[in-house]
């Protein structure tokens, strides 16, 4: 997502804004209630890994941590951690990122801290 | 966490979860029940019942171990005044009108929160003990975005990351912009704090255009052009006809949210990001009075922030690797430390947007001025790799990150951090007033004064957060005390502020003056006259 300074060409843009122009309003696909459990690795990409080997929580990959202490410190939160409610990640999608996250391998690219 | 390391719970598998849960139960959180106040257990009971038969089952929260997630909170709390009774989670309008005409039937009390992530000022957490959280998250439909317009339309439970992901599915050309802590927060809950971020869209309530709320007698109100009936123009024009709604239900408790417009910015073709380093603690005059004219003209037009070193060194590092003593560390370990990590006593963060043509024509006249400053002006050039440049970079194009929650663990794992936000119009002596008289404050409490500025049009928004150890019941109440003292006597001086922690609210109100709360008080009793939505919101019973 990083927009690189760069020279404008005004072709370019122009055809951008021809292409938004004749863009019709979108309407959101209407999320029914029952919208699927999202992936185990969907939830750690957007909401644990901007913390853990990233600069502000310890790794949690690749270490086998139990599944159960997994869920009981993502319902809690813990010290800088905030806690995540049933409302945000579902009982179904927590005991599923729990059990991935403890049989997940490390990942080179982490740092804790 | 007092007693257990998180270590051995993890060792320990199951068996240390449930020394976890046996743990809370233990803490003052625990003990008997937490009820609504003044509602005998019965009629509470009764309550929960009809409130299932709304949402369900699995939609009301009122034991323990369920109600876990909506009492943690990073704010002091020593005496346990901001506990909450429980939760309930509405999927609709519909259920939020019916929850409405349950808590008028039992006059029990309910908090709203959208994502309840307001960190630093008190989470989820309700103003007094036994309010029940109305949780609406489970309303996370972008109902509408106009392609053409760049606006959009939300529910509460939308967060920054889901509209995010939203521009780049459908390869819409807009960018967002986030406060710092973007991913996990809501577009809605943050705009009606009147929160900020750092591209030209900062002022986020400034891009907010027209909202449904659902009032206490269950009525559903469209402010601005929302109320006409066929309406193409709701998120087009702010104002409306006659007088102007919206403000009333920012930083109120005058109805519940459900829908929200805003304002998306169009992506710039170029955009350039800088950084400058002044040296020396009293250099923020300096700076003030140079971003000043820019502001004000708009040619630096996006949401700058001014960032101490004390608060920078904080997002990355802890407090023990510089500084082991009780007293405040000092400035020049800070300027020490900052310094080899390339910053500055006081780093400015700016950023130029439009063509390439345009920036290059703007760029040498703001950096003669801070260079006539005494800063030095750095970009990408010399600092790409820089944690804190990089970080900055990417929220003043409102980029997904959550780097800045570092600070909440600078004083221990125990994790602790509450927000004072005063005002301070931006002309020189008066930040740098401001800053010297919350370094004796924080200093007479053995704390560090980690600030930044929030530079708007005219005014800096002066943001300290008060960083402690929440697992040391001690530095908990010292904490606590701090923060009354810094706001009672930055008020004597007329600076107050702009938002306030649940814990500070009423406090806060007073120094607004009696009319301003009586005003408030009045609309209260003509829209809520049962006083079931958030009582004690910013002050207003
Ligand atoms: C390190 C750090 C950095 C931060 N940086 C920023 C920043 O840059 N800018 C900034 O603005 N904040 C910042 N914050 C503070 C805070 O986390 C954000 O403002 C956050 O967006 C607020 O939480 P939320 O969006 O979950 O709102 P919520 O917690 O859902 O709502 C906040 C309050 O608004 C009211 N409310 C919410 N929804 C409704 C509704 N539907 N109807 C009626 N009332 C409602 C309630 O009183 C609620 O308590 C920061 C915090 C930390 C710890
Ligand atoms: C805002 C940042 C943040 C987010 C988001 C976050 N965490 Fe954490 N987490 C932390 C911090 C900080 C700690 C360390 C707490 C301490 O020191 O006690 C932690 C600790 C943990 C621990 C204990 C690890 C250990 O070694 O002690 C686990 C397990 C954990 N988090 C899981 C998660 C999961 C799963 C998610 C996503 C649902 C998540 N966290 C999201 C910040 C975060």
């Amino acid at each position: 997502m990083k927009v690189a300074p760069r020279r404008v060409l005004p072709a370019a843009i122009a055809l951008g804004l021809a292409a938004m122009l004749s863009m019709t309003a979108l309407r959101a696909a209407q999320a029914s209630d029952a919208a699927p459990p999202r992936a185990p690795d969907t939830i750690y990409a957007k909401t644990c890994g901007y913390c853990h080997g990233h600069n502000v929580g310890p790794v949690i990959r690749g270490r086998a941590l139990p599944a159960e202490a997994i869920e009981m410190i993502v319902r809690h939160g813990q010290g800088a951690m905030p806690a995540f409610k049933p409302t945000e990640i579902s009982p179904a999608e927590l005991s599923a990122l729990a059990k991935w996250i403890a049989a997940s391998k490390a990942d080179s690219k982490e740092h804790g801290q | 966490m007092s007693g257990i390391s998180r270590r051995e719970i993890l060792r320990a598998g199951a068996v240390g979860s449930a020394l976890l849960a046996g743990q809370a139960i233990a803490s003052p959180l625990g003990g008997p029940r937490m009820m609504p106040a003044s509602m005998d257990r019965d009629v509470f009971a009764a309550a929960l019942k009809d409130l299932r038969a709304i949402v369900g089952v699995d939609w009301v929260f009122a034991d323990e171990t369920s109600t876990a997630s909506y009492k943690k909170s990073f704010i002091p709390d020593p005496l346990g005044q901001h506990i909450p009774s429980g939760a309930v989670a509405p999927a609709s309008v519909e259920e939020v009108q019916a929850i409405l005409k349950v808590a008028n039937r039992y006059k029990l009390p309910l908090w709203p929160v959208s994502t309840g992530k307001n960190m630093g000022y008190g989470m989820a957490t309700p103003a007094s003990s036994g309010q029940m959280i109305l949780d609406l998250k489970r309303m996370n439909k972008i109902i509408h975005v106009d392609a053409e317009l760049g606006t959009a339309l939300v529910e509460p439970g939308v967060t920054y990351q889901d509209m995010h992901d939203y521009l780049e599915a459908h390869n819409l050309p807009y960018w967002l912009d986030v406060p710092t802590v973007g991913p996990i927060v809501s577009m809605l809950g943050n705009t009606l704090e009147r929160g900020v971020g750092y591209t030209p869209y900062g002022d986020h309530f400034f891009f907010q255009c027209g909202m449904e709320v659902v009032l206490a007698d269950g009525s559903i109100l469209k402010t601005g052009m929302g109320s006409v009936k066929d309406s193409t123009t709701w998120q087009a024009f702010k104002w409306g006809y006659g007088p102007y709604l919206d403000g009333l239900f920012t930083q109120s408790n005058f109805g519940v949210v459900t829908k929200l417009g805003m304002w998306l910015m169009p992506k710039p073709p170029a955009y350039k990001a800088f950084m400058v380093r002044h040296p020396n603690p009293e250099d923020i005059a300096a700076i003030t009075d140079t971003i000043r004219p820019f502001r004000m003209s708009n040619l630096i037009p996006n949401g700058v922030l001014i960032m101490g070193a004390a608060y920078q060194l904080a997002m990355f590092h802890r407090r023990d690797e510089f500084w082991k003593e009780p007293g405040s560390i000092p400035d020049e370990v800070v300027k020490r430390e900052a310094a080899k990590r390339g910053l500055g006593m006081w780093n400015t963060y700016f950023a130029l947007y439009g063509t390439d043509e345009i920036i290059g024509a703007i760029e040498p006249i703001v950096r003669r001025a801070f260079e006539a400053s005494g800063g030095e002006v750095m970009t990408a050039a010399e600092m790409t790799g820089n944690p804190w440049f990089e970080h900055h970079q990417t929220l003043m194009r409102g980029g997904m990150t959550l780097e800045e929650i570092g600070i909440v663990r600078w004083r221990g794992n125990g994790g602790g951090m509450v927000a004072f936000a005063p005002v301070a119009p931006a002309k020189g002596e008066e930040p740098k007033g401001q800053t010297a008289l919350a370094k004796e404050i924080m200093g007479k409490y053995n704390f560090d004064y980690a600030p930044a500025y929030a530079v708007g049009g005219r005014e800096l928004h002066h943001i300290i957060f008060l960083m402690f150890d929440k697992s040391d019941p001690e530095q908990e109440k010292r904490a606590d005390a701090c923060m009354a003292e810094m706001i009672t006597r930055f008020g004597e001086k007329g600076w107050c502020a702009y938002r306030s922690a649940v814990s500070t609210m009423d406090l806060v109100a007073q120094q607004y003056g009696q009319t301003n709360r009586e005003v408030n008080a009045r609309l209260k009793q003509a829209l809520d006259p049962n006083h079931i939505i958030a009582p004690g919101k910013q002050g207003i019973a």
